[in-house]
């Protein structure tokens, strides 16, 4: 009975492992997708723009201001950035996103912009297409 | 087994393409210091400025979002490539207006430049 499974060659395949490769991509699409929900209103444009979001700069109609989803002040922000930007691999192509809240003065937003330039980042200004 | 493989997989694709589909959508902004800035044009730009309680104005005169469209419009067609704005909103405007202006810029493909708060 042992000798005769043993030497019968199985015609199916084992399945466990594919599934658990297929489970790991699953996961990484899974928090990927969720990561670039942004649950605030953008000013509008129809404008769409594939560059790399590796600094995110926030701000918010209280006037509170946030680096890569961490609090931040208009005191500290340009130095949050330059420290990151100076340990970043991807030094060329750093780009700031601004990602600011529908009624933002326009103050506010070009104190970032002054930021990128004078690092000489690149600056994108989130938007939200027209509803 | 086969089934829930089946499923995952199915799972695995509909993120897969929800996830490249979402391109963020941006304006792209040429900061000055970077080579990609682009060449100024020969022709005077047009001055579209933005009050502090976001009224439009196109070389000073007063117009509404839909009249400052129509005015770009025949701006872009007038001139075509070599058509040149410049936005100087007030430091109190507000984004969504300055966006708005930039917005019609990049739609009728018109060179717009952003001035420092007025």
């Amino acid at each position: 009975m042992l000798s005769k499974s043993r030497s019968k060659v199985t015609a199916e395949f084992n399945l466990s492992s594919l599934t658990d490769i297929i489970f790991l991509l699953l996961i990484f699409f899974m928090l990927t997708s969720k990561m670039v929900q942004i649950n605030m209103p953008l000013p509008e444009s129809d404008s769409k723009t594939v560059a790399p979001t590796d600094i995110a700069v926030m701000i918010k109609l209280d006037d509170s201001v946030s680096f890569n989803g961490k609090a931040s002040s208009w005191e500290t922000i340009e130095k949050d950035v330059a420290t990151y930007v100076r340990y970043s691999k991807n030094k060329e192509n750093a780009t700031i996103s601004i990602i600011a809240e529908t009624g933002v003065t326009y103050e506010k937003m070009h104190i970032i912009m002054k930021i990128a330039s004078g690092l000489k980042l690149r600056a994108i200004l989130a938007t939200q297409p027209h509803s | 087994m086969s089934a829930l493989t089946d499923i995952i997989f199915l799972l695995l694709i509909f993120f897969m393409l929800t996830s490249s589909m979402v391109t963020p959508n941006a304006l792209n902004l040429q900061l000055p210091g970077r080579r990609s800035t682009m060449p100024r044009s020969n022709t005077p730009p047009v001055r579209v400025a933005i009050s502090a309680d976001n009224g439009f104005s196109y070389n000073g005169e007063a117009l509404s979002l839909d009249g400052l469209e129509k005015r770009l419009v025949s701006l872009k067609k007038a001139k075509g490539k070599d058509a040149t704005l410049n936005i100087s909103p007030s430091g109190q405007a507000s984004n969504e207006s300055v966006v708005a202006v930039m917005d019609i810029a990049y739609r009728y493909e018109i060179r717009a430049v952003l001035n420092d708060p007025q």
